[in-house]
């Protein structure tokens, strides 16, 4: 893989080259968030202040919808918590890592780790889980990140406000919604809990305090574990 | 939404930010996540993000008019299938705003 012998610098700088490529792909999705943010519901310095604190693309897209609904502040929260929670996977997954690391600097690095940082991260300790400084490795490939999806929405906030609302374009960002969630779909059971999110989401879209988001999210987790219990048991039956 | 309102909802979701991606590593070393947990979020992410995909694609609909007289979920299913095709999230979004776009004038 890198035949040196790490030292702190190296493993930063092999982090940057590591998540380069995807750059393109996160420049791109920042810009679409910021196009979003502003086109539907956000004022510039909203828009602006989002991007700086918040800093989870995925979650950004959903609220601006529900933000542009006037949906209760606890419905929206709570959307963004549900998306967000395959963070907590993540973070399951980074600990045994970050044994030993200061209480400030796991806050920092959690919060600069996306989805593209992690899964660069986990093939990282996968290939080689002895070496050295995997925590400067992740800062690499984090703070490159944060800077081109920053920069990335930054554009997009400053070419939104140049756009004519007719184009749509708040559009896209429903597109890459759909480009993330397709390969998280990748089993029976989470295709069953999407219909089902899908069919309680179109039967709830005029429910007051837009309390049809939750209730289709939460009846589509509920069957996922349902239909995998169900995958899991008939398995186990056909081979004792 | 009041400004106020938005800035609460934005501080909010920074907190959320925070405490899915770092409050795990914050929790004492030994703590593992309860199976029926880890399992309900490992589905939770697609069920959310399906959730709100779907009204936004079907806010395009005309009352009255058929299924498929929506550019919004016209543009999404050729967005999912130059998804399925590519895998990029660039041709998607170029590829469904394409058909959104001609969608539009097509339907009127």
């Amino acid at each position: 893989m890198n035949p040196i012998h790490p030292t702190p610098r190296s493993e930063y700088l092999h982090g940057i080259k590591m998540v380069a490529p995807s750059m393109i792909a996160t420049g791109a999705w920042g810009m679409v968030t910021g196009v979003a943010m502003l086109k539907s519901a956000l004022t510039l310095t909203q828009a602006l202040g989002m991007t700086a604190f918040v800093y989870a693309g995925s979650a950004q897209l959903a609220v601006v919808p529900l933000i542009a609904a006037s949906a209760p502040i606890w419905v929206i929260l709570l959307s963004a918590t549900v998306i967000n929670l395959r963070f907590v996977i993540y973070a399951a997954a980074l600990a045994p890592h970050f044994r030993g690391v200061s209480t400030l600097k796991k806050l920092g690095l959690g919060y600069l780790s996306g989805d593209i940082s992690f899964v660069i991260f986990m093939q990282r300790v996968h290939a080689e889980p002895e070496r050295a400084y995997a925590q400067q490795f992740l800062l690499g490939c984090t703070s490159v990140s944060w800077l081109v999806w920053q920069l990335g929405s930054l554009v997009g906030i400053i070419l939104a406000s140049q756009i004519p609302d007719r184009w749509g374009l708040d559009f896209a960002g429903t597109l890459a919604l759909l480009a993330l969630v397709i390969p998280i779909i990748r089993d029976r059971a989470a295709a069953a809990g999407v219909a089902v999110t899908a069919v309680v989401a179109i039967i709830g879209a005029q429910w007051p305090l837009r309390l049809g988001v939750i209730a289709a999210a939460a009846a589509g987790i509920a069957t996922s574990m349902l239909v995998e219990s169900y995958v899991r048991h008939a398995a186990r039956k056909v081979t004792p | 939404m009041s400004p106020l309102k938005i800035w609460i909802t934005i501080a909010g979701m920074t907190a959320i930010t925070v405490l899915t991606r770092s409050g795990f590593l914050l929790l004492p070393e030994r703590f593992s996540l309860p199976p029926i947990i880890s399992r309900a979020l490992r589905y939770a992410p697609a069920c959310a993000l399906v959730a709100i995909i779907v009204p936004d694609v079907m806010s395009g609909q005309i009352p009255g008019a058929g299924f498929l007289h929506n550019a919004r979920l016209l543009g999404a299913l050729a967005g999912a299938a130059t998804f399925y095709r590519t895998r990029s999230m660039l041709a998607t979004i170029a590829v469904g705003m394409l058909a959104l776009t001609l969608a539009r004038f097509a339907l009127g």
